[in-house]
């Protein structure tokens, strides 16, 4: 058995932490009856214990839990289907539910319509929702943020990660270093998880964990975001190979730097890296007119070298701002749609043309249709 | 040669020669120890194997699968190859109906997410669940290129492996083993160029050794050089030095013999000469301009002009750069 599976929590005391976040949860569900917000979003880190504290009370309090998760199909249709019979009042007899929304970060843009359903569940319910993210800031959440209890859970510390880990130690009659125990906690950086697998790594086949077993141990890494290449190559000089580590398209690399170049750079700098953005988008266009796939090699050579060398010295970014040409380009598209439409049925009105009644309509503006 | 009947894991010699047990493994020692406590323990976490391409990581995978299930492997062991099956789909219907099930033989299936890397952020956030889900059924093993770009939560849920490219010393013994083997010869300047080629990627090391078997039973240096069909990069920078000098016309003999003793073509010049260019002892932003040059000329080989010309036009481009 899996270890994170053997030492999962089966009571609320069995949550290492996380104190006040046990104590809200515990009241709200306690008195759901009388709470006007019918939802917890549960939020923190990830490893901190977030699932595992709700099915830790559903356990002890005996719940059954109705769980929609990211690796389910998540439209409108799905939960009206799957939530929907859920959320209504049951009999005196039947077990109390509780429905676990995990991974909202997880919503994809296949999962249609899925959060505004939520919303409306949200108000109908009878039972109690419990919903769980490990990014809080996502913007697609704010509306939900207004309909819910926030109770964060937070990242543990070295000491509980270590005593999780003694405990785990002594129950498989395993003698480790102290310090190693330590390092461990340390390289998993509040991840309690992470930390319980890393000792089920080192522990198999032995008895005895000392530190010379710890030079085995790999580090996890921090992914790399958008964001964080982006800021490479408008800080750096050199920025090269840096799209191999990011997990994003080049589409999407394009519109980030275009977002963002005109903040930091100028004059000179700014032509030219325009000019390297301008000789990438050309090649782009190359590789989909010729399908010669080794073009990509210069699209992302100009993308990175090419405007990381279009300053003359390091800078200093400070933040880095989200892409909003997509959406303006979309906005665009979407009022001159409505212009045309219009345009035709004046035309039609008024036995022009639709282009001249497209000119037209500037004049026209202050007139309500 | 082979006979024509020899089923294809013979035929390719990375299949034939690809390791069957933990002990056969060159290099990754660290790794393989901890693998075997794993196996004989019949229990593990899940684990992120991550490394260069021909480290070893499918073939640990498979070891642990087939010590695991012995003959019935196959039946629970699930490969899927992300750059191929990189939607959300896959995961959230492919990988759950077979971690659904129970093991045939052996205390739990293995799903072998090969390249993850190469999945999609949602496809990798519809995983999070599933790999904890099936815990009793199931144990995932996923490999990658770059760590980076995978989420952090599955990171979470692995153990993490890092794989290092094979020492030249382990890639001269398998080298070694396989001319045994097959009865081949091979000069020491051979095996010292198909290292430097491969960069410590035994496939490509195996694959480059069987091409030149199958031409010669006495493999040179020359003849390696002419399966990889690569310029060497010492020589491409040789030959741009010279031209940045000035020298259109040394450089441009350098490039023509060049090309007709390895049978390059211009696109397999260009692309050596756009990735030499970044070693090149010069300014940066003369790089850049280089570079930029490259790709015009690679566009206009692949309109289909004039190999020869365009490349000559090039040196001439470079012959006057530095004023």
């Amino acid at each position: 058995m899996m270890w994170t599976e053997k030492y999962k929590p089966k009571k609320i005391s069995d949550v290492v932490d996380q104190e006040r976040a046990k104590k809200s949860l515990l009241y709200f569900l306690s008195n759901f009856k009388k709470q006007r917000k019918k939802a917890v979003l549960l939020h923190g880190p990830y490893g901190v214990g977030k699932t595992s504290l709700v099915y830790a009370i559903a356990n002890q309090f005996n719940y059954e839990i109705i769980e929609l998760n990211a690796s389910h199909f998540r439209d409108k249709k799905k939960l009206q289907s799957i939530l929907g019979e859920a959320i209504k009042q049951k009999s005196l007899f039947a077990k109390q539910k509780l429905i676990l929304f995990d991974e909202l970060e997880g919503i994809t843009k296949d999962d249609r319509g899925c959060l505004e359903e939520l919303l409306k569940l949200i108000e109908k319910t009878t039972q109690p929702i419990i919903l769980v993210t490990s990014n809080i800031e996502d913007d697609r959440l704010r509306k939900l943020k207004r309909k819910c209890l926030l109770i964060e859970l937070e990242k543990l510390s070295d000491e509980s990660i270590v005593k999780l880990l003694k405990e785990i130690c002594r129950k498989e009659k395993i003698k480790a270093d102290e310090k190693v125990l330590e390092e461990i906690a340390r390289s998993c950086d509040g991840d309690a998880r992470a930390a319980i697998n890393d000792l089920q790594f080192l522990a198999a086949g032995r008895k005895e964990i000392n530190k010379e077993a710890l030079k085995a141990l790999s580090k996890r890494e921090k992914e790399r975001t958008v964001e964080d290449a982006i800021k490479q190559i408008l800080e750096e000089r050199d920025a090269l190979g840096i799209l191999q580590n990011v997990n994003a398209n080049i589409d999407e690399i394009f519109l980030w730097l275009d977002e963002n170049i005109g903040y930091f750079y100028r004059g000179y700098e700014l032509e030219k890296a325009y000019e390297m953005l301008s000789k990438a988008d050309i090649f782009k266009a190359r590789i989909t007119r010729q399908q010669h796939w080794r073009f990509l090699f210069y699209v992302s050579f100009f993308l990175t070298q090419g405007v990381a060398l279009a300053k003359k010295e390091k800078k200093k970014v400070v933040e880095i701002r989200k892409p909003l040409k997509a959406l303006k380009i979309w906005m665009i598209k979407q009022k001159q749609a409505k212009r045309i439409e219009l345009a035709e049925k004046i035309a039609s009105l008024m036995h022009c043309s639709k282009k001249t009644a497209y000119k037209e309509l500037f004049f026209m503006r202050f007139l309500k249709f | 040669m082979v006979k024509k009947e020899a089923p294809l894991e013979l035929i390719l010699w990375n299949e034939k020669y690809r390791p069957k047990t933990f002990d056969e493994v060159v290099g990754q020692k660290e790794i393989v120890s901890r693998l075997k406590a794993f196996v004989s323990a019949k229990n593990m976490p899940h684990l992120l194997f991550s490394g260069p391409p021909g480290s070893g990581k499918t073939t640990l995978a498979l070891i642990i699968a087939k010590k695991l299930f012995g003959e019935r492997w196959r039946e629970n062991f699930l490969e899927l190859n992300a750059s191929d099956e990189r939607g959300i789909n896959v995961i959230r219907e492919k990988v759950k109906d077979f971690a659904r099930t129970k093991a045939f033989a052996g205390p739990f299936k293995i799903i072998f997410l090969d390249e993850s890397d190469a999945l999609t952020r949602e496809a990798q956030q519809a995983l999070r669940r599933t790999m904890e889900m099936f815990t009793a059924t199931c144990r995932f093993i996923l490999s990658c290129n770059a760590i980076s770009k995978i989420i952090e939560p599955i990171q979470s849920r692995c153990v993490v492996f890092r794989f290092k490219p094979i020492d030249k010393k382990d890639v001269e013994s398998v080298i070694k083993r396989i001319a045994k083997k097959e009865k081949f010869k091979i000069s020491q300047k051979a095996i010292d160029f198909i290292y430097e080629v491969s960069k410590g990627d035994l496939r490509r090391v195996i694959n480059i050794l069987q091409s030149c078997a199958a031409i010669t039973s006495n493999i040179e240096e020359k003849t390696v050089r002419s399966i990889v069909a690569e310029a060497s990069p010492e020589e491409i920078k040789k030959i741009l030095t010279l031209a940045l000098k000035g020298n259109f016309l040394g450089a441009r003999k350098m490039l023509f013999d060049l090309m007709l003793s390895e049978g390059l073509s211009g696109l397999d010049v260009i692309k050596a000469i756009s990735s030499a260019v970044l070693e090149l002892d010069i300014k940066e932003e003369k790089k850049i301009l280089i570079v930029d040059k490259c790709g015009e000329i690679e566009f206009r080989l692949s309109e289909g002009s004039d190999e020869f010309l365009q490349l000559e036009a090039f040196l001439a481009w470079l012959a006057i750069l530095k004023s």
